[in-house]
């Protein structure tokens, strides 16, 4: 389980508040309004941003004395998902592990419509692409715990649709812990099983 | 591990100040029962050197920058010019040419009986602040001018279409786009230009002279080899030191770059310009590459009554190949000096630790900063009773001449590793990569700008000849001290050859690294 307990976060003047737990294999969609510390609450699970008070536990075992690479939290930002410098399939192997790996890459890659985008840089794709292409590799990488931080800002209507139900089945199947910051009610009903609204 | 590594390699640059000025304040201690002579600050010889240093420093960083940047408008917005990447090449080559290589054109040029100057007044004079000037505007403004142009390729293209979308006229686009733009980078390279140029040693040694026309650099020189007044050397590096920190810090603070780090492919819009501006470009950039090549090519009559016969190759073969080693080595060494001293700096600038980064930041810098001439002499006065210098001195040679470059491949590395830091640092956390699997996501990203700062300070450690003055003997001759050499006993032939030889070198490295960059980019 991933327990949230009285957790407080000092931003400049305002202090935000976050209480609630999430059980293993669960997907909670996070919804509220622009400043509302949706961003900020993934970043402190995942170890970007200091915790003022309170603490975040997973299966029992507190998260927030940990360095980010010693977290068992795979994430998504809203940007600069990828190094552009290097090439997609490449930007792919990294935080993947397994003998059929490259298996699951091409069969994830066939089902989100983005196969043929591989081998090339990422400036040549599209925005919602990239996104795509971020996605896969965050639900594939081994770790328990998936925060998304607007993951189908942007895709169009059609491939969120097959992103939707890609993140659900995938975290289902692997039996992720998933937290996924969405402004779309669409997101909340097609993927979530619960919603939290902050604010 | 890593952080260690960053920390012990600031510890290495401080201490060989710290060992210098150690040396030199034990030796004045030790001799006129005090340290620095402060009496000096009453004297009116020593209020000249000032005004004169912070003068010709001033008018020098002013010069290159107001000229350069009318040029990088020209090459920025008429992209139809010819030749364009040689040109950036040829300004690289200025800005890394070792001094007396110059010094040589411009006296054949400029000089008495100069090429060039029948066609001034009567009462022209190379030496002195004219020629302080045009050397060190010729030195400099070549770099303004790529950094410039540099900055105005970053410019976002969105910005640059919705200005024309919008109607900006020209003046319009000038104020609301490129001076934001550039504004930081005219203070950076104002200041930076200005520390070089109060730090100028060769080139006021040579054209200088008198207190009318005399550095603290170059005051600090003779105090030490004709005087052996060491007090007042000290007062003088002191001062120096001083005013380069203040300066230094002072620019560290207000100058940012930072908005235009952003990489984006869709940055390729150039708004067009009239044909008037597009006839004034094309002029503007004939003039400036005449201007830049005629030293260069005044250099080769010279060269032509070398007397072939009688002059013996061997004797500039070996001190070009001991240049070549010399600069590598040195090179090398710096680079894994500045990778390292950056790498606690990075992680201040992550932590957004503004004043740890900016201390950070000031000793990887220093160096540039203590004048060459101290550092060499302090630490040969605090060698000499301790290490065998006539067999030994290579090393410091070699050592010294890494310490006083790294600033310059700091400066290059730094931009591009805070660039990777800012948009990836989170993603690699995130990914879990960390020491060899993170560097091997971080190499091919500062590959280029690797290879292009080595051969940066591999030219600069090539063109040395302050530290070789001290540490250096005729067992391992390098070639500016053989023009030197040349220079003084009068054989201006020999000397202009071993300038040229030393010039191709430099057009060499270069073209290869100039070549091998875009090869990387494109």
């Amino acid at each position: 389980m991933l327990k949230v307990s009285q957790l407080q976060v000092r931003l400049k003047k305002v202090v935000l508040d976050y209480d609630f737990s999430v059980k293993t294999g669960e997907i909670v969609t996070i919804q509220g309004r622009s400043g509302v510390g949706k961003t900020t609450l993934l970043n402190v699970i995942a170890g970007f941003e200091k915790a003022y008070s309170g603490d975040v536990t997973w299966q029992g075992e507190s998260l927030l004395h940990k360095k980010v690479t010693q977290r068992p939290v795979s994430m998504l930002f809203q940007e600069h998902n990828l190094f552009e410098h290097l090439s997609v399939w490449q930007n792919l192997q990294f935080g993947l592990q397994g003998e059929d790996i490259s298996e699951r890459i091409k069969q994830a890659a066939a089902v989100l419509e983005i196969a043929e985008q591989l081998d090339k840089p990422p400036m040549q794709l599209s925005g919602g692409q990239r996104q795509r292409i971020a996605i896969l590799r965050t639900l594939l990488r081994p770790e328990p715990i998936v925060l998304l931080d607007e993951p189908f800002a942007e895709l169009d209507s059609t491939t969120r649709l097959i992103a939707n139900d890609w993140v659900r089945e995938t975290a289902k199947a692997t039996n992720k812990t998933v937290l996924l910051v969405t402004h779309q009610d669409e997101d909340v009903e097609r993927v979530g099983d619960w919603n939290l609204v902050l604010g | 591990m890593t952080e260690f590594f960053g920390k012990f390699s600031l510890l290495f640059l401080t201490s060989l100040t710290v060992f210098a000025f150690y040396g030199l304040m034990g030796y004045g201690a030790s001799h006129s029962g005090s340290g620095a002579d402060w009496s000096l600050l009453h004297d009116s010889y020593f209020w000249s050197i000032l005004s004169f240093s912070l003068k010709q420093a001033g008018l020098s960083a002013l010069l290159s920058v107001v000229l350069a940047w009318p040029i990088a408008r020209a090459l920025y917005y008429s992209n139809w010019l010819p030749f364009r990447s040689s040109f950036l090449s040829l300004c690289l080559l200025c800005f890394v040419l070792p001094t007396l290589v110059l010094i040589t054109g411009l006296v054949v040029l400029l000089g008495r009986s100069g090429f060039v100057t029948y066609l001034l007044s009567d009462d022209w004079n190379l030496y002195g602040l004219h020629g302080i000037l045009i050397a060190h505007i010729y030195l400099n403004m070549p770099f303004a001018i790529r950094v410039l142009f540099q900055q105005m390729t970053n410019i976002p293209g969105t910005s640059l279409k919705l200005a024309t979308q919008l109607k900006l006229s020209g003046w319009q686009r000038l104020r609301w786009v490129e001076w934001p733009a550039l504004k930081g980078s005219f203070l950076r390279l104002f200041s930076f230009i200005a520390v070089l140029c109060f730090n100028s040693f060769a080139v006021v040694l040579a054209l200088g002279g008198g207190p009318q026309a005399t550095t603290l650099e170059v005051a600090v020189y003779q105090a030490l080899k004709y005087d052996f007044n060491i007090p007042e050397a000290l007062a003088l590096a002191w001062v120096q030191f001083s005013i380069t920190g203040i300066l230094y810090i002072m620019v560290s603070r207000w100058g940012s770059v930072n908005w235009l780090s952003a990489d984006t492919s869709a940055r390729r819009f150039t708004p067009q310009v009239s044909a008037l501006t597009n006839v004034c470009h094309a002029l503007l950039y004939a003039v400036v590459w005449i201007v830049l090549l005629l030293p260069l090519l005044s250099l080769i009559p010279s060269i032509l009554e070398v007397n072939w016969q009688k002059f013996e190759w061997l004797s500039i073969l070996k001190p070009t190949l001991m240049t070549l080693l010399i600069g590598a080595v040195s090179a090398s060494l710096a680079l894994v000096i500045s990778y390292a001293t950056l790498l606690p700096l990075r992680q201040a600038a992550i932590e957004k630790k503004r004043y740890l980064q900016l201390v950070y930041e000031w000793l990887a810098m220093h160096t540039l900063l203590a004048p060459a001439m101290v550092l060499s002499v302090g630490l040969y006065v605090y060698l000499l009773t301790r290490v065998d210098l006539d067999n030994w001195g290579i090393i410091f040679v070699v050592l010294l001449n890494a310490a006083v470059i790294v600033p310059f491949s700091s400066q290059h590395l730094r931009p591009r590793l805070l660039q990777f830091d800012q948009q990836y640092s989170r993603l690699a956390d995130s990914l879990k990569l960390t020491g060899w699997s993170r560097f091997k996501v971080e190499w091919p990203w500062m590959k280029s700008t690797v290879m292009f700062s080595f051969s940066l300070v591999l030219l600069f450690a090539m063109g040395d000849v302050a530290i070789f003055a001290i540490f250096g003997n005729d067992k391992w001759l390098t070639l500016p001290w053989l023009i030197y050499s040349y220079a003084g006993s009068y054989r201006l032939a020999e000397a202009a050859l071993a300038s040229g030889v030393l010039l191709l070198m430099c057009a060499f490295i270069v073209l290869y690294f100039e070549r091998s960059r875009h090869h990387v980019e494109g």
